[in-house]
């Protein structure tokens, strides 16, 4: 059905169009890269091996000082390895897309095969959302266990020899962990079972505590650039001075931790700079000899002291990402704006021919690998579900310097070449708008754009900074600290600050995060299938169990309805919020936050890590949702047909949804997308009342009946949020991103008022149409996205998928920068492309080893797209695709 | 005992299934039969605090758990049998 459904504009050529813009990485890139396609997911044990033995050693020391051990240990024992023609060194494990388990988190999840711990994490709702994600079946993803390789959650391998101890070390684990400690206490919030049972029918995706309690923020590199690793410990030695024996006790044992961290670290590193020396002692090669011999001399010097250049620059912000990220699951550690915080070295570099542009831009390109090698380990709901396998590490461009002018650089530039001639999901690259900004670098971002890469987003700076002054104002940030904001994850606004860096004598203002994780809370609440069950009562009908207490209702006017869901969201999110807090102070409590607090300010200062509200920033959380588009259709369905031209009753409805308008399922036909379903028998005694909910206004046309219902629903939900506190007494705010999470919400909701069908994936992100609905091109579907006013969101975010050909050559380039800029200047808050022939995506669903390269924008993310699932692959292959600008 | 690929100070994993040879940047198995080069790398299976108890699954000093497998350049413990 409806072939044509998903385009706007007229026939695409019957060729199928490639981008128009295609550059090569250099060799030296390209061998890396290529190595990486090469390379699986892969796991070991090291790190938590030695984590726990440490750990348990300690018992009975204080908590902080006993989990510095343990990661001092960690680092101190990790198998150091370097990879031929490397340039920037170091991962997070033995492999090269290497990732290990934290069972000091979550425990249960690798207990798996053991049934009577498993049957009591489903039954508890922890497991649900791994049950209906769809893993990418290609790519890096070890889906099936083969010979000596097992498979953990479909994309992880685990070598068998390995697979006791991580048993015997989960065991250990048991009872202990952030996961159970949190589950326990969570059970004493009186209405504890409602939030089991919203977890069971993935009205919600998952607890934030225990998964992945730190990311979707920006890292601050500031202090080890500023101070070197031994003037950390120099200065954490000084505060001990200070403040032991003296009231506020917990300070000393603060510093004392960071102290053993810094030189776990410096271990790690020194391991680093002799595995390269050892490497040089066997190389024949002489240039590759030379370049083992400058690792390890790089690695000794930022061992110990600052960074005297670029590339040890680069190397040690690198190994410093890489040291947050082994200390917690994290996704979306956002390295900000990075060709500002390294801008002072490479323009005293390049001032001194000291290096090249075309050096940079390898340099620049071998970074853009190391982060793609970057893997998070979790669960198959978490992994697959919301990240798509993907670690979000968001680098932005563009913005305001301190002062208010253009913080546009030459090596921003730079960036986003490597960005074209590099394409890797990682960093994901976002520029930070704004009018000020010189064409020639939006162009260079246009440039970009059209790769097809999915990057870079373009993100609304006033939008942006205005959010923050509101929720921020009250911890004391002023608009010129605003400035230093920076997206955390996939498009999490997050606060910065401005960070006096002193080098080769002269002062510079260089940004950095300054706030913990900006996205943690009620993550996600699936708005669709919350009207479900105000529909059905309170029931999830596909599970048939009670969610909500029942209403009771007729449902005989819109207020109703629409008071009903407000009521249901509202008991969602009070429930999470209570027992998300209970996870977090479990994880505060048990795994402290050590590497990340010494990097953010102001913990050092105030001697306090980030779960005592050491970062200048603390007011954190949020409440996430998924599905804005198939509620706001749906809702106005219900109000125009069941309400106001009673083309059909409340109950006829019911029965129609029941037997999914007279098609079959997502479920029975393997595809996930609105078109290609197909009819049941039941066909024609539905086709009716279908044909009515895909007719009723929908969201994206410029439409005022269904735009007025997206506004009162935004300014609702937005103000909703702060009726409820994060564990640290402040207010929650909104969040609007679905990452992936669409693609299994989706999957357990039944056909919706909007004529969607049962298991068809949801609209993607907050701001996008639903595919196909948005008939009259961008513009109308920028003025219904803007309808409120999204600085009352720490974000929104709106997809849009434009084929080559409408944006073709220079005057094509024109054109888009027009487009976007006409939605920013709407005060829409965020704008991605996908520029690709939805053709091409489908020849690659069919051949995917032809395909490994290809990648596609999902929802705040790029990821190569034989690593999707299928789910979101249909989804993307059924967005409206513009043929016009 | 077999000594394999992965054994050695000259194995390089690029993942769980392979890796490359430092020695010549050949891509290898970790499992393959080791070569003439071969040096044996510090393991937990080769130091003489390692007790084997099960299948991949011992003992370090007798007092904890630990894995035949597991590389020991960086444990201080560790002392060759």
């Amino acid at each position: 059905m409806l072939k044509e459904y998903n385009y706007f504009g007229p026939a695409p050529d019957p060729e199928v169009s490639d981008r128009e813009t295609r550059k090569k990485p250099t060799k030296r890139a390209e061998f890396l890269r290529d190595l990486y396609f090469e390379a699986k997911s892969s796991t070991s044990m090291e790190f938590p091996y030695w984590y726990t033995r440490t750990w348990e050693e300690l018992d009975g020391e204080i908590p902080i000082i006993r989990r510095a051990e343990a990661l001092k240990s960690g680092f101190e024992h990790l198998t150091p390895v370097i990879y031929p023609k490397e340039l920037i060194v170091g991962g997070k494990a033995i492999y090269l897309r290497g990732s290990f388990p934290m069972p000091w988190l979550s425990e249960a999840f690798y207990l798996a095969s053991e049934d009577k711990l498993y049957k009591e994490a489903l039954e508890s709702g922890k497991l649900t959302a791994d049950t209906v994600t769809t893993m990418g079946q290609g790519g890096g993803n070890v889906t099936k266990s083969a010979g000596s390789v097992i498979s953990i959650a479909g994309k992880f391998g685990l070598r068998k020899e390995e697979l006791p101890v991580l048993i015997e070390i989960s065991k250990k684990w048991k009872d202990k962990s952030v996961d159970d400690i949190g589950h326990k206490y969570e059970q004493m919030v009186p209405d504890y079972k409602d939030k089991e049972e919203i977890m069971r029918s993935v009205i919600c995706m998952f607890d934030s505590g225990y998964t992945l309690p730190q990311g979707r923020e920006v890292i601050n590199y500031y202090y080890p650039l500023q101070w070197g690793i031994d003037g950390l410990i120099y200065i954490c030695e000084q505060e001990i001075n200070k403040v032991a024996g003296n009231p506020d006790m917990d300070r000393l044992y603060f510093y004392r931790s960071v102290i053993l961290v810094l030189t776990g670290i410096k271990n790690w590193i020194l391991n680093y700079s002799k595995e390269a020396k050892f490497l040089a002692t066997v190389e024949k090669d002489e240039k590759q000899k030379k370049e083992y011999e400058e690792i390890a001399r790089r690695l000794i010097n930022i061992s110990s002291r600052p960074p005297e250049n670029f590339h040890e620059a680069l190397q040690m912000i690198w190994l410093f990402h890489i040291a947050v990220l082994n200390e917690d699951a994290i996704s979306g550690l956002s390295p900000g704006r990075l060709g500002q915080i390294l801008y002072p070295y490479w323009k005293e570099d390049i001032d001194n021919k000291t290096i090249t542009k075309s050096e940079t831009l390898e340099l620049l390109e071998c970074l853009r690998v190391k982060f793609t090698e970057i893997d998070c380990f979790a669960s198959t709901g978490v992994v697959g579900g919301v990240l798509s396998g993907n670690t979000f590490n968001n680098l932005c461009l563009g913005g305001l310097k301190k002062d208010g002018i253009s913080a546009v650089n030459e090596l921003e530039m730079l960036i986003l070449e490597a960005g074209i001639t590099c394409g890797t999901p990682q960093p994901t690259l976002s520029i930070l708008y704004d009018e000020k900004l010189d064409e020639e670098f939006l162009l260079k971002g246009i440039e970009c754009t059209k790769t097809g890469t999915g990057y870079p987003a373009w993100v609304n700076n006033n939008v942006a900074m205005e959010f923050l002054l509101n929720n921020y104002g009250s911890e004391g940030m002023q608009p010129e600290e605003a400035r230093a904001w920076s997206i955390g994850g996939c498009l999490e606004t997050s606060p910065g600050s401005w960070m006096p860096l002193t080098y080769k004598n002269k002062l510079y203002y260089i940004p950095g995060g300054s706030a913990p994780a900006t996205s943690v809370g009620v993550h996600f609440l699936s708005l669709p299938k919350i009207l479900e069950t105000v529909l059905f009562n309170g029931l999830d009908m596909r599970t048939n169990e009670r969610v909500f207490p029942s209403h009771n209702l007729k449902l005989e006017n819109y207020n109703e309805l629409w008071n009903t869901f407000k009521d249901y969201f509202t008991r969602a999110v009070d429930v999470l919020a209570r027992t998300n807090n209970i996870q977090h102070d479990a994880w505060r409590k048990i795994s402290h936050s050590i590497v990340n607090s010494l990097l953010k300010p102001d913990c050092l200062e105030k001697g306090r890590d980030i779960g005592q509200m050491g970062s200048r920033y603390n007011r954190t959380f949020n409440v996430e949702s998924c599905g804005t588009a198939n509620l706001i259709n749906s809702l106005s369905s219900l109000k125009k047909n069941v309400y106001e031209e009673k083309n059909f009753t409340i109950d006829e409805f019911r029965d129609a949804v029941l037997n999914n308008f007279g098609y079959r399922t997502a479920l029975e036909t393997g595809s996930y997308s609105l078109i290609d379903q197909i009819p049941s028998e039941k066909f024609d005694k539905y086709k009716r009342i279908h044909k009515y909910c895909l007719e009723a206004p929908k969201y994206g046309n410029d439409d005022t009946f269904v735009d007025s219902i997206l506004k009162e629903w935004e300014d609702w939900f937005c103000g909703m949020c702060s009726n409820f506190k994060s564990l640290y007494d402040m207010p929650l705010y909104a969040c609007q991103i679905s990452v992936s999470t669409h693609g299994p919400m989706g999957a357990v909701t039944l056909a919706t008022p909007d004529g969607r069908l049962c298991g068809t994936t949801f609209a993607d992100a907050s701001m996008s149409a639903y595919p196909g609905t948005d008939k009259n091109g961008p513009y109308a579907l920028f003025t219904s996205a803007t309808c409120w006013n999204h600085s009352l969101s720490q974000n929104s975010q709106m997809n849009v998928k434009i084929h080559p050909s409408a944006v073709k050559g220079r005057e094509g380039s024109r054109k888009f920068l027009e487009l976007i800029r006409a939605y920013l200047r709407k005060g829409g808050f965020h704008l991605q492309f996908n520029i690709v022939d939805s053709r091409m995506l489908k020849q690659a669903q069919k051949e995917p080893e032809k395909y490994r390269g290809l990648m596609v924008r999902v929802a705040g993310f790029t990821q190569y797209w034989v690593e999707l699932g299928k789910q979101i692959q249909d989804e993307v292959i059924a967005r409206t695709e513009y043929e016009e600008v | 005992m077999e000594f394999k690929c992965k054994d050695c100070k000259f194995y390089l994993a690029i993942d769980v299934f392979k890796g490359i040879c430092k020695l010549d940047q050949k891509r290898i198995f970790p499992d393959d039969v080791k070569c003439m080069s071969y040096e044996k790398i510090p393991k937990c299976k080769f130091c003489s605090n390692f007790t084997e108890e099960k299948e991949n699954l011992g003992s370090c000093m007798k007092n904890y758990p630990a894995y035949p497998d597991m590389t020991a350049i960086n444990c201080q413990l560790f002392q060759w049998k």
